[in-house]
Parts: structure tokens; C-alpha cells; sequence
């Protein structure tokens, strides 16, 4: 088999020959590991090593894609061939080229040798002493029925014909939990996700008192009346509320009419306690990165300041386009896409007060803490969203039941203008978007 | 797609720690989305994915590993670094392989590597402009076309040696219209288990025009009303609704732990007698087909629920263990990269005997759901979610005015007792499902039914 570095020597040297003019290609390479408990056994063992490579390249002024997991040197003329097809077929010249690079990256690091070297059997008795101790917790928890750990281990390369050459390599842990509980004829569950690369703060007990805690709070459902009502999302709700709605700042959805932010630049389009920031390397996160899907250097900033649009997120041919500097944003989610536009790791600035104070303020009002169906109940062109909800019912600033089942249902946009509080409870989900508790001045509540 | 010889030794390889049963899963996929927006072709790729799974048993133990290295010593080293992970094993018995040659149940007439991109485009355009022509408030329209050639090799311990070909096309249609201050959307996704010659048959006035009438009607919907409310779900794509509160929990998935409301209860009377489930992944050419599931076992139809007696699951190989039952040709895999599990095919709830205008006559003060989005289930509390993508009212026993921005919520044990009435016009939709193996393409199916009270969730209020 040929080596990457040569198979991508002589794709780029192929590539100029067949008249590209301009080529690059993106390289990935994950090694994981993943194993499910049931019952005290491994129930499902997994590892894997993969690798895949992208190229794209200017042909006839059109960009022109295609990858393949297959690194060996019949898979040149396959990718040149492909390339040049999905080059012809674009209508037209947009802009797109390739590029040189910056002067400088910022350094960050994203991989964790401690983290490497704590060995599988660790993490196997890790995993196994969290189902023990969650079913331990309480006699209504009947099943654990996701106990799960990941690890993942990732080099990424992007090299061209521009002098750009970049690496970068990541690690990672992820551990799902999610308990079943039990009580009459009541049914519930809770699950917990924990993301890090810092091992030592898996902390079992922690972790299991977690999960149980939250499939217990669910029990005892009572119903209340349909209407609107002030809400309080929880940092993880509010979290995936913001990661289905983030494509309404990227400029390639405003360029196309898909954003109701086109042309908000410098408006008020939240509230003044709303302020969100792209921060590629928050500690408190494991995603990040130096350099974007373009390799264009990463860095921190002010997407929001205060409820005033600062700017959209850009890769380079959506700021050509609205005569803007790229911000760093061009999105490749894997050797086998195109690119787009996304954030690193998005975030809602968190605020003074804690989340017991935002409940402590409410007199009648609705705490929400998972949110379900947001892939199909929501669509980021309207901004309208109406999904399935989980939470409690708040009375005299405490937190009085848990709900039945619920919908909440609203508008993004009107969403962020009724932002009346941030906690000060910031935590990231993963997929690197974060948010504090919000308190929402009002949202309409549907009781099962 | 990789030598017999080199097969076996991945197989003697994983058995080498005393597992019970070893498979090598061998794929080979070219794949191309094009998408069109503003008029124009903006986005091609093409590409090709190719990867090995290897999996052992081991009584109830299930190691599984997946590599891009393809080279023998690779293999053969990635199955004893797996094999590893076997505790306590026995002595595993290895079969001679024995090719299997199966008569393909899909016939596919134009394979996508044989398609020029010319070809696609010219029919994204169509579309396109048909949807743009419906009606002037029509601002954008998106259109993502995809195709894909999966080769599959599947051998295993027990002497299976089978390869497959599977074949998807899809043109998946969405359009946004404008009043020039909302935005709403409609979407139609055609899609089957056939090559070209289903895209270029397909009646384009009618998908690219529904999705264009969807994104209309909804920019001119009230406010959908909250409340129970009686709901009539309209045929094809409606039948969502009993993938996610009721097919999922039918899965080995979660059947075989006790996750599932439907767990050790068959034989019981789990709906009223018109309902009747089946899945069936040898229904010709439909997007959920298969002519073999990715155990390499024949699909079938599986009934579910008949006569509203619960009657079978879903079951892959390594469930049937903890469940001390048979296979049922559903094991599924989005890719090498994903573990198998019992998954869905085409599922779809059988004809009854209303005719559809009968079911809204008797309708007095409800919601008709003419299309549906897409939704979620907890399957172990078979709580579930629906988005209705058009929704109207129903007053009456006639269609009222259009609302948008309903949900439906509901538990799935509970809603499949309250059906009430069952269409005669049953139509299949195609669809993309997400479970732990991954996503994968399943139609749902349905006649129109009706449901006596389900919570419907909305913006105005009641």
C-alpha cells in the first residue's frame, strides 16, 4: 500500500497534469474505541481505524470534488476523473478557489497525551462501576438502558498546490448514560453525556448520581394547563435549540434567502442580555481547531454583542461575495463533503445570576431540560420550532412537578428578543455548542 | 471484492481466541449528491467508500471492529487484535465457505456509475423549474439529488459466502415561499431501491408541484390550535407515525433488554382489530428493499401485529441469542462503520375498509395531517414526537382552513389503541431512519387512519 504522503505527492502533481489548476486535498484518519455495559458485562466491544481522503480542485475556474477510502494509486485517475465530472456539471464560476494559507496559526493544542495513555481496562472498569453505581442509587431504577463509552483519536492533514500544509490531531472521550425508573405504572428515563479530554474528571459516583438524579426527577408527572407560559431552558436545552437554528447565521443560507438575517448586519436582533461568541478554542469544549475547512486560521469572536448582529458567519466565497473578510468559518464535516459554512464551538455568553435565582424569579412558569424531535419540528428558514419537550412546573419561584409530556412552540428569532435572563450556568453539548439557562419572556406550552 | 482465501483467514483470525462465530463484511459503495439552488447546479461530489467489518460472538459477547486497511495483514491483524477482547472463549467451528448465488428480487436497469452527471442535472432542473413555476411567491428551491452502488460481501464462520448489489436513487425537492416578510417551506422526497430509470419516471409535476403547493398553503396557514383532538393522518408518508411509536419498539434493538412497552407480550392484544403491521423488505424496487439483509439472510415479510395481536419482532442473529429466537432477515447497517442491529425495512400498517372520504365526513371537530414530517420515539417509554408539515382543520365532517406548526405527542403503546378507522388507500413514502446502526433508508406506509384523541401541540393556544 501506498503511504499518504505519497499517494497525495503524486495526486497533486496527476491533478496539474490533468489541467486542474489549483488542488488540494483533505486527509482524515480516526482510530476509536467504544464498548457498551449491560448487566455488568461487556455487552458490545468496537474499534475501528479508518482513513479517507478528499480532493478538490479549480478546473476550467469550477471546483470540482470527490474522496475515496480506498489509499492505493488506481484510486488517482478515479478521483481525477470524478473531479472533473462534478467540475463540468456546476453551472457556473462562484468564486470558489483555493488557499495559499496565513502567516500564522494559533498553536492550541487538542489532543491529550494522559488521555492516551490511560489504558482500555481503565476505562472498561470506569465504565462498568458507573451502570453498577446508577443501579445501585435507588430501587426505581430498573435498567441502565445506554451505559456507553467512546474514545476517539483523529489526524487531520490539508496540503495544496498553493504551499499550504496543515496537521492537527485530536482526542477525545465521550460516556452515554441513560437509566430507566420506575414507579407504578409510570415510566421515565434520563440520560447524561459528558464530553472532555480530561480524564480525570470522569468521576463515577458523580456521573451515576447525575443520571440517576435526572430519570428520578421525572417521576410523579402531573398535568397542567395548556397556555403560554415564562420559560426557563436549561443550559442542554438551550444548547440544542441553538444548534438547530445556527444555520440562520451563516451567510450562505442569507445569501440564498434560506436566513432572516440578511441584511441585519449591525441590527438589534436579540435582546440586550443575548450575546454569542464563536470561541475555537474554549477549554471548556472538545471541539476546536487552527484552521478552518480552507485552512484559514481560527480565532475568537463576537457573533452577537448584546443583541446586535456583529457579523455572519463566513467561509471565503460567501465574503467575496458580500465584500467581508472571511471569519473563518468554511465547514468540512469529512473527506466526503463540500464545503459550507458552521461554527466551531458557538456559544451564549452566560450572565451573573445562577439558574436557582432565574427559578426563584419566576412565579408561574415552565422549566425545560431536554428538548426531542428538533431535526424535524423545527425549521430554521421560518425560525418557527414546536418540538417535544421534557420539564417542571414552576410555581412561587420553586420547582413544584414534573410536567406529562409537552411541546414547546415558538420563533427563533422572536426567541432571542424575549431573552429576559442568562444564568451563569454555561456548559457545552457536544458537537461544540453552548449555552447557559435562559429565562424566556414567554412560549406557548401544549400538556399531554 | 477481496479473495476467498484471504476471507477465511480474517475468519480463522477471529476465531483464534475461541469465539463462537466470526463475519467479515466487505463494502464497496460509489456514491454522488448533486444539489441545486438559485437555478443553478452549485454543489457535485462523487466518491467512493470502501471498508471492512469484522464481528465475533462469543455467547452473549459481540466484538466488532471496522478498518479501511485492506491489505491481508491488516485484516488479518485487525481480527486478532479484536478477537482479544473475547473472554473466557470456547472453541469456535469454522465452516467451509460456500458461495451462495441469490436471484436479485430488485432488477435495476441503470446503474449509477453508467449515468452521466448531464443526465441529473437535466432532471434537477426540471424540477426546479416546475416548483418555481407553481407560483410567484415560490422565492427558492433546493434540490438534492442522490445516488449510490452499494457491493456487498458478507461471509461467515457458519460457511456463508454471499455477495449482493443495492442500488438507491433519490431526489429529494424543497421550496420556500415568501410573502416578503415569513419564509415557509414544503418538501417531497422520492426515493427507491432502482437506478436511474426510477428519477426519470418520476411524475415531476407531481412531486416538485406538492412541494411548491406545501410552502404556499403554509405561508397562508393560521396558527395551529393546541389540544386533543380527533386526527385523521392521510396515506404514504403518515405512516411515520407507527414507524416511530410502534416500529421501533418492535426492534430486537430494544426488545431483547425489556426496553420496549411491546417486550414479552406476544400473543397479547396490543391494538384494535383493524390494525394490522407488517414489514416487509421484498416489496419490489421500494426504497426500505433489500434482496438480502447485511447478515446476508433473504428479507421477508415479517407480520408485526395482526388483527391487533402482537405477533413477531425484528430480530438479527446476535439478539435471537439473548432472545432465544430465530433471525428474521432485518439485520441493517448504515455502513462497514456500524455494528448490526434488527432494524426496519418498508413498514406499513394494511389496507382496511374506509374509503377516505368517509373517514373526514365523520370527522366532527379535528386535525387532518395531509403530510407529515419526520419525528421521534423513546423507545423505552414509546413517548413520541411528529411534526405535521401541512396540516388543516377539520369542522364538520369537511377540510377546513390550513395550520401550521403542529406537533403530535403522544405515547405509542397508548395512540395505537385509539385507531378508529383504517383507509383502503394504502401508499408507501420513502423515508431516512436513525438508530445505533446508523441511518438508513425505510419507506413507512399507510392507508388514511384516524386516531380518536391525540395531543396535538401548537402555537395559538387553545
Amino acid at each position: 500500500m501506498m503511504t499518504i504522503h505519497e499517494f497525495q505527492e503524486k495526486l497533486l502533481s496527476e491533478a496539474v497534469n490533468a489541467n486542474f489548476k489549483e488542488a488540494e486535498i483533505f486527509y482524515k484518519k480516526t482510530e476509536s474505541f467504544q464498548c457498551m455495559i449491560f448487566e455488568g458485562e461487556i455487552d458490545t466491544y468496537e474499534t475501528s481505524e479508518e482513513g479517507g481522503l478528499g480532493f478538490r480542485g479549480l478546473y476550467n475556474g469550477k471546483m470540482g470534488y470527490a474522496y475515496t477510502e480506498k489509499i492505493e494509486e488506481a484510486s488517482i485517475p478515479f478521483l481525477i476523473e470524478s473531479a472533473i465530472a462534478n467540475a463540468d456539471v456546476l453551472d457556473e464560476d462562484d468564486g470558489s478557489d483555493i488557499f495559499e494559507g496565513n502567516d500564522s496559526y494559533n498553536g492550541h493544542g487538542f489532543y491529550s497525551e494522559e488521555l492516551a495513555n490511560v489504558p482500555t481496562s481503565e476505562k472498561i472498569e470506569l465504565i462498568k462501576s458507573i451502570e453498577k453505581k446508577v443501579l445501585a442509587y435507588d430501587p426505581r431504577i430498573v435498567t441502565v438502558n445506554y451505559c456507553v463509552l467512546q474514545e476517539f483519536n483523529e489526524d487531520r492533514i490539508m496540503a495544496n498546490n498553493k504551499g499550504l500544509s496543515l496537521n492537527e490531531r485530536k482526542n477525545g472521550i465521550l460516556i452515554f448514560v441513560s437509566a430507566v425508573v420506575k414507579e407504578g405504572d409510570e415510566m421515565k428515563t434520563g440520560m447524561v453525556f459528558e464530553m472532555t479530554r480530561d480524564y480525570k474528571s470522569l468521576d463515577a459516583d458523580r456521573i451515576a448520581e447525575e443520571v440517576a438524579e435526572e430519570a428520578l426527577s421525572n417521576l410523579g408527572e402531573k398535568s397542567i394547563p395548556t397556555k403560554k407560559y415564562p420559560v426557563i431552558m436549561r443550559h442542554d436545552a438551550a444548547a440544542s435549540l441553538l444548534a438547530t437554528f445556527t444555520a440562520i447565521f451563516s451567510a450562505e443560507n442569507t445569501q440564498k434567502d434560506q436566513s432572516l438575517l440578511k441584511g441585519k448586519v449591525g441590527t438589534e436582533i436579540a435582546s440586550s442580555v443575548f450575546t454569542l461568541i464563536d470561541d475555537p478554542f474554549h477549554p471548556e469544549s472538545i471541539m476546536g481547531s487552527n484552521f478552518d475547512g480552507e485552512g484559514v486560521a481560527t480565532k475568537k469572536q463576537t457573533i452577537v454583542s448584546n443583541g446586535k448582529l456583529q457579523t455572519l458567519l463566513h467561509n471565503r466565497k460567501t465574503a467575496k461575495k458580500d465584500g467581508v473578510e472571511t471569519t473563518g468559518h468554511a465547514h468540512k464535516k469529512s473527506y466526503k463533503g463540500t464545503l459550507s459554512v458552521a461554527p466551531i464551538n458557538l456559544y451564549i455568553a452566560p450572565g451573573a445570576k445562577s439558574k436557582q435565582e432565574l427559578v426563584e424569579s419566576v412565579e408561574e412558569g415552565v422549566l425545560i431540560t431536554d428538548l426531542a424531535g428538533l431535526h424535524s419540528g423545527a425549521s430554521t428558514i421560518s425560525g418557527d420550532f414546536s418540538v417535544a419537550a421534557t420539564g417542571f412546573y414552576i410555581k412561587d419561584g420553586k420547582v413544584a412537578s414534573p410536567v406529562k409530556q409537552m411541546t414547546i412552540a415558538g420563533n427563533y428569532y422572536d426567541y432571542m428578543k424575549n431573552i429576559v435572563e442568562t444564568a451563569s450556568d454555561l456548559e457545552f453539548a457536544p458537537g461544540g455548542y453552548g449555552s447557559p439557562s435562559l429565562l424566556v419572556k414567554e412560549l406557548s406550552v401544549t400538556v399531554d | 471484492m477481496i479473495k476467498q482465501s484471504i476471507i477465511e483467514n480474517v475468519i480463522e483470525a477471529a476465531l483464534s481466541t475461541g469465539g463462537d462465530f466470526a463475519e467479515v463484511f466487505v463494502e464497496d459503495r460509489y456514491a454522488n449528491t448533486l444539489a441545486l439552488q438559485d437555478n443553478k447546479i452549485e454543489k457535485s461530489i462523487s466518491g467512493r467508500d470502501f471498508g471492512i467489518g469484522i464481528r465475533i460472538f462469543s455467547g452473549l459477547q459481540n466484538v466488532y471492529t471496522y478498518t479501511t486497511d485492506f491489505s491481508e495483514e491488516g485484516l488479518v491483524k485487525a481480527a486478532k487484535k479484536a478477537a482479544l477482547a473475547i473472554k473466557d472463549g470456547g472453541n469456535g467451528t469454522i465452516h467451509p465457505l460456500q458461495k451462495e448465488i441469490i436471484q436479485p428480487i430488485h432488477t435495476i436497469s441503470q446503474l449509477p456509475q453508467t449515468v452521466k452527471h448531464a443526465q441529473r442535472a437535466a432532471v434537477m432542473k426540471k424540477a426546479n423549474d416546475i416548483a418555481r413555476n407553481y407560483d410567484e411567491r415560490i422565492r427558492q428551491v433546493g434540490l438534492r439529488y442522490i445516488d449510490e452502488e452499494q457491493n456487498v460481501l458478507i461471509a461467515n464462520s457458519e460457511g456463508k459466502f454471499v455477495e449482493d448489489t443495492r442500488v438507491h436513487s433519490r431526489l429529494a425537492i424543497q421550496a420556500t415561499a415568501s410573502d416578503g416578510v415569513e419564509l415557509q417551506t414544503g418538501f417531497y422526497g422520492p426515493g427507491a431501491h432502482a437506478g436511474f430509470e426510477f428519477i426519470e419516471n418520476l411524475d415531476l409535476d407531481h412531486y416538485a408541484g406538492e412541494a411548491a403547493r406545501i410552502a404556499v398553503t403554509m405561508l397562508e396557514a393560521d396558527e395551529c390550535p393546541s389540544g386533543k383532538f380527533p386526527v385523521i393522518i392521510d396515506n404514504e408518508f403518515g405512516g411515520v407515525i407507527f414507524h416511530e411509536a410502534c416500529g421501533h419498539g418492535l426492534e430486537a434493538t430494544s426488545v431483547a433488554k425489556n426496553n420496549s412497552v411491546f417486550a414479552n407480550r406476544i400473543g397479547e392484544k396490543v391494538a384494535p382489530d383493524i390494525v394490522t403491521y407488517i414489514d416487509d423488505g421484498t416489496l419490489p424496487n421500494e426504497w426500505g428493499s433489500l434482496n438480502i439483509d447485511d447478515e446476508g439472510e433473504k428479507t421477508r415479510k415479517n407480520i408485526l401485529i395482526e388483527d391487533g395481536i402482537l405477533k413477531g419482532y425484528l430480530i438479527d442473529k446476535f439478539n435471537a441469542r439473548r432472545m432465544n429466537a430465530e433471525a428474521t432477515g432485518s439485520s441493517r447497517r448504515e455502513s462497514y462503520r456500524f455494528n448490526l442491529t434488527s432494524r426496519m425495512t418498508n413498514t406499513y400498517i394494511a389496507p382496511g375498509k374506509s374509503k377516505p372520504e368517509d373517514i373526514i365526513a365523520s370527522t366532527e371537530n379535528g386535525i387532518y395531517a395531509k403530510y407529515m414530517g419526520g419525528g421521534s420515539v423513546n423507545p423505552a417509554t414509546g413517548d413520541y414526537n411528529f411534526a405535521v408539515s401541512e396540516a388543516y382543520l377539520v369542522k364538520n365532517g369537511k377540510i377546513d382552513r390550513p395550520v401550521r406548526g403542529a406537533t403530535l405527542i403522544g405515547n405509542g403503546a397508548k395512540t395505537l389503541q385509539l385507531v378508529d378507522m383504517v383507509g383502503n388507500n394504502l401508499a408507501h413514502g420513502a423515508g431516512m431512519c436513525g438508530s445505533i446502526s446508523g441511518s438508513l433508508p425505510v419507506n413507512v406506509g399507510q392507508p388514511m387512519i384516524r386516531v380518536s384523541e391525540i395531543t396535538v401541540g401548537g402555537t395559538k393556544g387553545e
